[in-house]
């Protein structure tokens, strides 16, 4: 048990001290991640308003593809993105592989129907009162619509924070686009993954106590905005 | 004040609730008049209001606005902005955006695109409405009471100094004083942006004080104003040649023939006589005892309605407030209702 105690004290060390691969690392995490979840939210939440605001046919079913989506296994979404933008792949001339955009372009697909899901669910869980009294107050069509995706700002920002929750957490795709490599492509939790497996606990749970804390800021986070919905 | 009409009905049909039918023959409502609207839930009371708001629309007929058909291309409710704008209603159960007291009452100023004069604007309709600016603008829409919500939702509608201002049961779910702040700002209103009101509500002192007039409405139907009283039957021929329906207590209304036994006989509340003695000696084949139960006044007016129970039937008669006074009328007094059995007019 002493080599557990001992690799706290050496993370809190490392953390203190500003360890430069450790630091490495977290950048490389917030990078990636937030380049994905910007892309995911310009992408997510048009899509995921007309889903929830507007009647058409096939609205059903495209919610229940997009609901069945959200548990997407992020090996499957590594494995085709790999074969997409590999160098024979059709997309292998953008040179994505092993760099940080391309684990943002995992991430976008892996988080998506994240965002779109809950905007959707936001949506469409406006109060039935919201529309007539909106009318009743002069709006036309399009400003309806605005205010609606206004008076939903809660749970769209919800949706935004688990979406990066997501992205933030996941080693599949960095691992399998990104590989890991060190001060370039290694995140939080392709590092944690590497150092475990070395036997190297210290860094591992250095990182662990950040992603804890970032997973803690997120979730905190998110438990005000579905009060404030 | 104009007389011009505001609506012109014709033909008005719509489904509601569980297969009933909102039917409106013809209907005018006149500028600058304020109009109440009573009757039992599901009288179609709140569809009526809605289509008149433009938010609803019928399945059948018109609804004239100013003179011009309010409807769009192939029937849709009007996206006309310059109608849409002008008529306003209060819906029965209000629905406060996410934000804040101010931006509330801004609202509906801000979608007509106005910059300048916001703050006054909204100042003015919260003072009006019995709301410190100073201290409820701030306020979120989840700090407030469900009287001071109801009385935001009415400021943001009274800032867009509606031509038409419908009013859907606003005292419905506030406490008296709310109730009280209503009605004084019904009144500025109608002062001073000479708005014509439509006001749908089941306290009925509450309506009488801000009605100019009072329509009735029973299963989708408006059945006529408040001038009438309704008398059911069963009818039944009697020796001598008159028709008769028999009330719980045993008293009789008389009446001269019907077209069929079941007939609703109209009775005009001002054919009606009240006393506080039995009269003796009378032409009038009517004379019931009943018990006074309210007494209504009206804004600006003489008139006064007597709301009297006779047996299972309310009967209502007008009478002028100098009559009240000489006989020392008030609730709970017996009284006796004299009408003629030619007084009756059948539906």
């Amino acid at each position: 048990m002493g080599y557990i105690a001992e690799g706290v004290v050496t993370a809190l060390k490392l953390l203190v001290r500003g360890d430069p691969e450790t630091y490495s690392a977290v950048f490389t995490t917030l990078r990636a991640s937030s380049i994905s979840i910007l892309a995911s939210l310009v992408i997510g939440i048009p899509l995921g308003f007309l889903l929830g605001y507007y009647n058409f046919p096939g609205k059903r079913q495209i919610r229940a593809l997009v609901d069945t989506l959200l548990a997407l296994p992020t090996v499957v979404v590594g494995l085709v993105v790999y074969a997409l933008i590999t160098r024979r792949g059709p997309l292998g001339g953008l040179g994505l592989l092993f760099t940080i955009p391309g684990i943002s372009v995992a991430q976008t697909i892996l988080i998506l129907p994240i965002v779109i899901s809950l905007t959707a669910t936001a949506i469409s869980n406006l109060d039935i009162r919201f529309k007539r009294t909106v009318m009743t107050l002069g709006a036309d069509r399009r400003r309806t619509a605005i205010t609606a995706l206004y008076e939903s700002r809660y749970g769209v920002l919800a949706a935004a924070v688990a979406a990066y929750g997501r992205a933030i957490g996941e080693v599949g795709v960095s691992m399998m686009i990104g590989g890991n490599i060190k001060w370039h492509t290694r995140t939080i939790t392709t590092a944690i993954a590497l150092e475990t497996g070395k036997g190297q606990f210290a860094m591992g749970i250095a990182l662990g106590l950040i992603l804890l804390l970032l997973a803690f800021i997120i979730n905190w986070i998110l438990q005000i905005m579905k009060r404030k919905t | 004040m104009y007389t011009s009409a505001v609506f012109e009905i014709k033909n008005l049909k719509r489904q509601y609730g569980q297969g009933f039918l909102l039917d409106i023959p013809s209907l005018v409502i006149e500028r600058g008049k304020s109009y109440g609207f009573v009757g039992p839930n599901g009288s179609g009371k709140s569809t009526l209001l809605r289509m008149l708001a433009f938010i609803d629309e019928p399945d059948e007929g018109t609804i004239r606005y100013h003179g011009n058909d309010s409807m769009g291309e192939r029937g849709y409710v009007t996206e006309d902005r310059t109608i849409r704008v002008s008529v306003t209603m209060l819906l029965q159960e209000p629905y406060l955006l996410k934000r804040s007291v101010f931006e509330n009452v801004a609202y509906g100023l801000r979608t007509r695109g106005m910059r300048r004069g916001l703050r006054e604007r909204v100042y003015e309709s919260l003072n009006m409405i019995g709301l410190n600016p100073e201290t409820f603008s701030h306020r979120k829409w989840s700090e407030l009471s469900g009287g001071e919500s109801q009385r935001v939702a009415l400021a943001a509608r009274l800032a867009l100094k509606p031509d038409v201002l419908i009013l859907d049961e606003p005292t419905a779910s506030v406490d008296r004083v709310s109730a009280h702040l209503i009605k004084e700002a019904i009144k500025v209103v109608r002062k001073n942006y000479m708005s014509t009101l439509l006001i749908a509500s089941h306290d009925l002192v509450w309506l009488h004080e801000v009605s100019d007039e009072i329509l009735r409405m029973h299963e989708g139907l408006i059945m006529g104003s408040e001038e009438d009283n309704f008398i059911t039957g069963p009818w039944s021929l009697e020796d001598d040649g008159l028709w008769s329906t028999t009330l719980h207590d045993g008293q009789q209304i008389r009446a001269l023939k019907p077209p069929s036994p079941t007939s609703i006989a109209l009775l005009n509340t001002v054919s009606t006589i009240v006393t506080t003695e039995r009269p003796d000696h009378l032409s009038a084949q009517n004379i019931l005892a009943g018990r006074l139960m309210h007494i209504y006044t009206f804004e600006n007016s003489e008139r006064v309605k007597l709301d009297i129970q006779v047996a299972n039937l309310s009967l209502n008669a007008t009478v002028t407030r100098a009559a009240v006074r000489a006989l020392g009328l008030m609730p709970g007094l017996d009284v006796w209702v004299v009408f003629k059995a030619s007084s009756l007019q059948w539906q």
